[in-house]
């Protein structure tokens, strides 16, 4: 950043993160949040991977537990935590009680420095990006220290396939990350996208190319189809949790999905704009006015959806109940959607929304993904990560710094 | 781009023009693919039958629960007790009882069907001359106990109850 000092977008009460301002309060009230946040992403991103995956498969998908299958992630939730949690004989069981805990820790504390706002965010550290690669690399310690543990063949080969594809892929990653902050001159993640805001433009349309690796890498990064080599069930079982059950496993999905909606922040920060909405540029005209409108009208249609449901089922007594839930549920989303068109609630909410809104999206891809692409084999995965991703990387690399000379 | 090789490598060479080769370059079928699935995902496109909530629809050639059937006017069996639907039975699982009446005409007195051994193969509807025994469309035939699949004269004449949902 070149020392100008920018108006915040959008004014709040503080200037900076509380992190930056030595409040340590707000700061753990933030952490908490983030903490519920991510939770919360992580029950919704349960049923919507179940019901997204079902219906491009042309099934159903979850249906009996609540309407359409809503509460099914509750009940999975209670299944997990009275499953018994068994230690598998001849475990180190240190490492293996400590395998999950790492890959949770890691994925949720690389969070501290994604900017959900201006201000809206832990910390903005001055190394923003460094920190969170470096914390999200992490989170492949954890799934070697669980193949270790576990005394299993599965796992085993699990944990080790895990190790060189994070590793190869990493490569990929950092290189797509430097070909960005070649154009932002700084590291924090708050100032890449304040750089942004500056130059008018999302660095995916500056660095599309380095964007496309990241979105390919990212999904390698994460363990996810069609990249899911270490857990890929029909050679390995369940890959590095094989013989974990119970709570231990449930840390061990918290710790996936936190680390696919960590990566998606990285790349919403990093090429789409962060926090801001689209068509940045255009202002005049009511067009703040409109798109401030967009949070609080998207949850007024859930709301909507919501009670049309509710009014439409059966007037059987058995769904007396579950109509009851989801008209709360409804109304419960209409109070929001109303809240959310307070004039201040609407200036210090819409950023969060954005940002939320982009990740989502993110999420989407990758249940897209697993939908259509079958699985990778371990050689073509290897392959396309060292022959392809990383030459490409470090060829645009090198031509988007020379490019940078003379292009803004 | 997406047809399998026919002969050798310098064959596929041969076939496929340079600017096919590039286009190898832009993976067009994960593209496509990606919209097959996006298409697919509509709601109307979902292919699950909700069993107990949507009953299926059977063939018409069927063969499922057995029936004993009264004559409608009269409400008497229309069976004749003549015992040739257990002489068809490959399994012999049909056993008719009947007793001469005062006129010395037979009378059905008891009639077990043993669906836990029928095969389903219609044998015994086929030679039924007063078309009495019929094998009807009802596929619920799931019992608790071993006993529960055999069926006497009044469960034969009544049919199976499932329990109905609506959806």
């Amino acid at each position: 950043m070149s020392g100008v000092a920018i108006p915040w977008p959008v004014g709040g009460r503080l200037a900076q993160p509380p992190g930056n301002a030595g409040n340590f309060m707000l700061a753990t009230v933030y952490i908490l949040l983030i903490f519920l946040g991510i939770s919360l992403g992580v029950i919704i991103m349960n049923w919507a991977e179940r019901k997204v995956l079902a219906h491009m498969q042309v099934r159903l998908g979850p249906m009996r537990v609540g309407p359409h299958g809503l509460l099914q992630p509750v009940a999975d939730a209670l299944k997990l935590l009275l499953k018994e949690d068994l230690v598998p004989q001849g475990a180190d069981r240190l490492v293996f009680w400590l395998a999950p805990v790492v890959v949770v820790m890691a994925a949720f504390s690389a969070f501290t420095a994604i900017p959900f706002g201006p201000t809206a965010a832990v910390s903005d550290l001055n190394i923003g990006i460094v920190f969170v690669l470096a914390i999200a690399s992490l989170g492949v310690l954890g799934i070697i220290l669980a193949g270790w543990s576990s005394n299993s063949h599965y796992p085993l080969l699990g944990a080790l396939r895990s190790g060189a594809q994070m590793v190869s892929y990493e490569v990929t990653i950092g290189l797509a990350v430097v070909a960005v902050l070649l154009h932002t001159g700084t590291l924090s993640m708050v100032g890449i996208v304040r750089s942004q805001i500056e130059s008018h433009r999302w660095l995916l349309f500056r660095e599309p190319v380095a964007f496309g690796l990241f979105a390919v890498a990212m999904v390698a990064e994460t363990n996810r189809s069609p990249f899911d080599r270490p857990e890929a069930e029909s050679e390995l079982v369940a890959g590095y949790h094989t013989e974990y059950s119970g709570f231990r496993w449930s840390l061990f999905m918290l710790g996936e999905y936190a680390g696919m909606m960590l990566v998606s922040a990285v790349a919403v920060t990093l090429w789409l704009g962060g926090w801001t909405r689209p068509f940045p540029n255009l202002h005049g005209g009511g067009v703040d006015v409109l798109f401030s409108f967009v949070p609080a009208a998207s949850f007024l249609l859930l709301a909507g959806l919501a009670l049309r449901a509710a009014l439409k089922m059966p007037g059987h007594r058995r769904w007396r109940a579950q109509r009851g839930g989801l008209l709360a549920f409804g109304g419960l989303l209409l109070g929001l959607g109303l809240w959310l068109t307070v004039p201040t609630v609407r200036a210090q909410s819409q950023n969060v929304f954005w940002f939320v809104l982009k990740v989502a999206v993110f999420q989407y891809f990758f249940i897209w993904y697993r939908a259509t692409f079958p699985r990778y084999r371990y050689d073509q995965l290897l392959r396309i990560g060292w022959r392809i991703l990383v030459p490409t990387a470090l060829a645009n690399l090198l031509l988007s710094a020379t490019l940078s000379l003379w292009l803004p | 781009m997406n047809q399998l090789p026919q002969g050798g490598k310098g064959a596929r060479r041969g076939a496929t023009p340079r600017w096919q080769r590039l286009l190898r370059w832009l993976p067009l079928d994960l593209w496509r693919g990606m919209a097959l699935t996006f298409r697919r995902q509509a709601p109307s496109a979902v292919y699950t039958e909700q069993y107990p909530l949507q009953r299926p629809v059977v063939a018409d050639r069927f063969r499922g629960a057995p029936r004993l059937n009264n004559d409608f006017e009269t409400g008497e069996t229309l069976c004749i007790a003549c015992n040739l639907c257990a002489l068809a039975c490959p399994e012999n699982l049909i056993v008719v009882g009947a007793q001469r009446n005062a006129q010395n005409r037979k009378e059905l007195t008891f009639f077990t069907y043993d669906l836990s051994r029928c095969m389903f193969c219609g044998l015994c509807e086929d030679v039924c001359p007063t078309d009495a025994l019929e094998l009807t469309q009802d596929f619920e035939l799931a019992a608790y106990s071993r006993e529960g699949a055999i069926w006497d004269r009044q469960m034969l004449e009544n049919g199976p109850t499932p329990k109905r949902y609506e959806k």
